[in-house]
């Protein structure tokens, strides 16, 4: 999220999750929401039923284009075409909200210059949305009064990902949709804690609460309170990391997280990985990482522990044990505290509440937020379970939605940014675009959905989905067993005939060990975040074998023959 | 503003706001059974019914709009009557024994006739609404407990928006089915469980738990915590059976929050409803352990285990310095426990190389 921290000056969504179903307008970009987050879906459909405008862009047809006013279905990887193109409207008709501008932000002019040039006209060709529709989203977009962005991995997956980010949140600058209730822009985390790991410091730029390790008085402050000298030098983020497996990363600490399953271009790091000297592995499950793993401690479960976790809408909500782990696995907390004892650190936590306790001590936004507390509010009767920051002392209610008294970084920054073709395009060999997703029935790697039967009843099986017209020209049928194959590796797998998707591009799920999504993913990775490019890459099908004619395939997918929505002859 | 008479009592009110919210605002209590905050009232169950001066029938609460001036008595002796009437009829096609009723979920109708001492002998009919067979995994529906009210059916168009479930049949034989009474997993249907959720008899209940013979809900223990799988972090029971696992405790399975008091609104989908076998799967780790000289795996001490843990990795500092050493903490993880891990990179090793998988 550092785009967001770079140009709001906090990194999550500006506003709460129950103040979307009074939303009017809702820009959805790059989220299947219905299925990788549900429950946001339920509010947006919600909102939709009480007269909201919904609008989808995304290069596949998904469930909520079926309710959407309009599907912008752009060309994979060219968000910064269409979101240009957009600004490029609202500010040749002079849409803007001049005052905030004025006011709240700097930088206008550089983005006022640099989208002078994204015509719709061009967008058109580029994205393959009509220039009528671009122009319409972003008048209804400027000129609705609540209307939110939300947006996912599909905006930040990319090699180019934190220019997406910088290319909404200028659309949000320009019309001054910030601090007001349903507005604002809001990124939906994938996992249940991204945005509480980020919050406390599991990232190699910032300390707790997103203060730059090589800000000398935050690192003073740090010194101080941990009574040890600091390194001001940001660290490697985890693709680069992964890069340099073997090289110059010699040794590693895992924990809960199955890195040869889900790190992109996994080949490569297998190679790097046999030549690491030490692994320790701290998870509840066997994964692929163990097979290099050296040392491996087995953890509890969430509930099987006392804790926090931090949603996306910035709230910290508890997390309670309810059962004992098996066998001798303990809580990653107190692993973690025998362990830094064990290399010589004089930790004496006795429950995760001290150890939150000493987190927010050092951050000013969490500084009102204690277990304690969080205790009283699930008890009471009142408003909602949790606690959102920033939450100052321990009198604030905490914040539904941010930049009410000002944008939080002071002005808000408007951030040029250009159009970079995806790192990798169809070409002759690889004449298919690739991307990878998320479906409602699995989790990521999916070592928790597929120990559980009957999610595998309704998605037991690895699948592609593919065009109809680009399936007949590779003599591919429903249900056939296919390889695919980018510059990568390749994997096989059933595919799907199914209009979700454009001709000319593929999709498959990132859940399944038997065709891991991961061997064929690019791993360039973003300038800023790190976060390599799993959404699109060039690929190509071939088939295997066909599908015997007693045999059905069901993948789970309900509206894979047609595709929600509007429906496009091929 | 505007003003209305309850119970002998002058109270404000918002246009718009039903009886019901202004009762419930009052701490009044109103017997409910087809009523969902998050639905557009039905008045199907008419167990809410309450009395509106001028008014010769008696009306739904749930669905009344009120009206400025309205004089309503949500408790006198006609609708006590009326509550053990409504309990008497429907106790002659409802099982009457909770053994047979409450298998998984709590049936409500059972309590509220007991609530209103409603005569138990006014007849019985067998229960005639149709049953059909479904291969789905997780909704289990059982026609005898069913009082059509219609809150699953509801609940799965207006919220969940997919109408995988319907009413079919008419009268005594009205059921909940589906669109040609296909399997739920041949249907639009998300299986997100709210239909369990929102059923006030246990007619729709979990699949698993009853197919296990686990304990029903009433004798198992609530913990609320915070679902692990996406970034909404919805809040749910992990209901827990404490004498389950040799006194470990058993997750026998999960529920919902009242509406109106989470940030989820009491809704989960699939995976936090469904998703939580893994917590007890056999393939769980449950020992240290640590490779050999071999190549091989063994399990060990924690004593050994951190004893080798830390050697280890002060060893690959000592070799290559401490920038050759990375951290992968876990955006599954808790706070406090990615906390740890990134002091521990920097105060221990005085390097920033710490990072979290899909950092998005
Ligand atoms: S599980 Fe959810 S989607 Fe399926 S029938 Fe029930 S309410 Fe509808
Ligand atoms: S119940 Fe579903 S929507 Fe809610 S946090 Fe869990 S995974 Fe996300
Ligand atoms: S609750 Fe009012 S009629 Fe059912």
């Amino acid at each position: 999220m550092a785009g967001l921290v770079e140009t709001f000056g906090a990194g999550a969504m500006t506003n709460s999750i129950g103040e979307i179903r009074d939303a009017d307008f809702l820009f959805v970009i790059g989220s299947n929401t219905s299925e990788a987050h549900p429950i946001i879906a339920m509010e947006m459909k919600r909102a939709v039923r009480k007269g909201a405008t919904l609008v989808v862009a995304d290069p596949r047809a998904i469930w909520m284009t079926s309710i959407a006013k309009k599907h912008l279905q752009l060309n994979p990887g060219t968000d910064v075409w269409l979101l240009n193109a957009m600004a490029h409207v609202i500010v040749a008709e002079d849409l803007i909200n001049r005052e905030f501008i004025e006011n709240q932000t700097e930088n206008f002019k550089q983005v006022k210059e640099a989208v002078a040039s994204y015509t719709p006209e061009k967008a058109e060709q580029i994205t393959g949305i009509s220039a009528d529709d671009i122009r319409w989203t972003a008048r209804q977009y400027a000129t609705t009064e609540k209307a939110g962005i939300y947006y996912t991995l599909g905006i930040t997956e990319h090699a180019h990902g934190t220019d997406n980010v910088y290319a909404l949140a200028n659309l949000v600058l320009m019309t001054g949709h910030l601090g007001k209730p349903s507005t604002g822009m809001n990124p939906l985390r994938g996992q249940n804690n991204v945005q509480g790991a980020n919050d406390a410091g599991a990232t190699p730029m910032f300390f707790p609460g997103y203060q730059r390790v090589d800000d000398p008085e935050v690192r003073v402050k740090y010194e101080k309170s941990w009574g040890v000298p600091l390194s001001p030098v940001p660290g490697l983020n985890l693709n680069e990391m992964m890069k340099t497996v073997g090289e110059q990363m010699r040794g590693f600490f895992v924990m809960g997280e199955d890195i040869v399953l889900s790190e992109p271009n996994v080949l490569e790091l297998e190679k790097g990985l046999n030549n690491v000297d030490f692994i320790v592995m701290q998870d509840a499950f066997m994964n692929e990482t163990a097979r290099f793993a050296d040392v491996i401690l087995p953890a509890a479960v969430f509930a099987e522990k006392e804790g926090t976790f931090t949603n996306s809408e910035r709230r910290i909500q508890r997390v309670r044990k309810a059962v004992e782990p098996p066998g001798e696995a303990l809580p990653d907390w107190e692993i973690l505290v025998m362990l830094a004892n064990k290399m010589g650190a004089n930790w004496s936590y006795k429950d995760p509440a001290e150890v939150y306790a000493e987190m927010v001590k050092d951050v000013p936004q969490f500084a009102g937020i204690s277990h304690e507390k969080l205790e009283k509010i699930d008890a009471g009767e009142e408003g909602i379970a949790g606690l959102q920051w920033p939450c100052p002392d321990a009198d604030h209610p905490g914040t539904k939605f941010l930049h009410e008294d000002g944008i939080l970084r002071g002005k808000g920054l408007f951030m040029p940014v250009h159009y970079i073709p995806p790192a990798e395009l169809p070409d002759e060999d690889y004449g298919l675009f690739l991307s990878t997703g998320r479906t409602l029935y699995h989790y990521n790697a999916a070592t928790q959905t597929r120990r559980e039967s009957g999610l595998d009843a309704k998605q037991s099986e690895a699948f592609v989905e593919l065009h109809p017209s680009d399936a007949r020209k590779r003599g591919v049928h429903h249900g056939d067993m296919v390889e695919v194959t980018t510059r990568r590796g390749s994997v096989q797998l059933r595919a799907i005939l199914s209009r979700q998707v454009r001709p000319g591009c593929i999709w498959m799920p990132l859940h399944f060990a038997e065709a891991r999504a991961n061997v064929l993913t690019n791993d360039v990775g973003d300038a800023v975040t790190g976060t390599a490019e799993y959404k699109v890459c060039a690929a190509e099908v071939r088939l295997v074998e066909s599908m015997p004619d007693n045999e059905a395939f069901f993948p789970g997918s309900y509206y894979y023959e047609k595709g929600p929505g509007l429906h496009v002859d091929d | 503003m505007s003003k209305l008479t309850l119970n002998g009592r002058t109270v404000c009110f918002a246009e718009g706001e039903t009886l019901l919210d202004i009762a419930s605002r009052q701490g009044l209590e109103i017997p409910t059974l087809c009523h969902d905050p998050r639905l557009e009232p039905a008045g199907a169950c008419r167990s809410c019914l309450v009395e509106v001066d001028g008014e010769r029938l008696m009306t739904p609460a749930c669905a009344r709009v009120a009206q400025a001036g309205m004089v309503v008595m949500t408790e006198n002796e006609r609708i006590d009557r009326h509550r053990q009437t409504l309990m008497a009829l429907y106790m002659t096609d409802h099982p009457h024994e909770r053994e047979v009723s409450e298998v998984g979920s709590p049936d409500l109708l059972l309590d509220m006739a007991a609530e209103f001492d409603a005569p138990m002998d006014w007849g019985w009919m067998e229960p005639m609404r149709g049953d059909r067979e479904d291969r789905n995994p997780y909704v289990d529906f059982n026609p005898d407990t069913c009082i059509a009210c219609a809150r699953c059916v509801r609940y799965c168009e207006e919220v969940e928006g997919v109408s995988a479930i319907t009413l079919a049949g008419r009268g005594s034989h009205t059921t909940i089915s589906t669109v040609e009474e296909k399997s739920l997993l041949d249907t639009t249907c998300e299986l997100c469980g709210g239909c369990i959720d929102v059923c006030p008899t246990g007619a729709m209940n979990e699949k698993l738990p009853l197919m296990r013979g686990q304990k029903p809900e009433r004798e198992l223990v609530k913990v609320r915590s915070t679902c692990n799988f996406c970034g909404v972090g919805c809040q749910f029971d992990l209901n827990v059976d404490l004498e389950g696992r040799d006194g470990k405790g058993q997750i026998v399975k999960v529920t919902s929050p009242p509406p109106g008091t989470t940030t989820n609104d009491g809704n989960l989908c699939v995976k936090g409803r469904f998703a939580y076998d893994f917590v007890h799967h056999n393939d769980r780790l449950t020992q240290p352990l640590v490779r050999g000289e071999d190549g091989v795996l063994y399990p060990t001490t924690w004593e050994d285990a951190l004893e080798r843990a830390a050697e280890g990795l002060l060893g690959v500092v000592e070799r290559h310095g401490a920038d050759a050493l990375g951290f992968v903490s876990s955006s599954r993880c808790t706070m406090e426990e990615n906390f740890l891990v990134q002091k521990m990179a920097r105060a221990l090793f005085r390097a920033n190389h710490v990072h979290q998988c899909a950092a998005t």
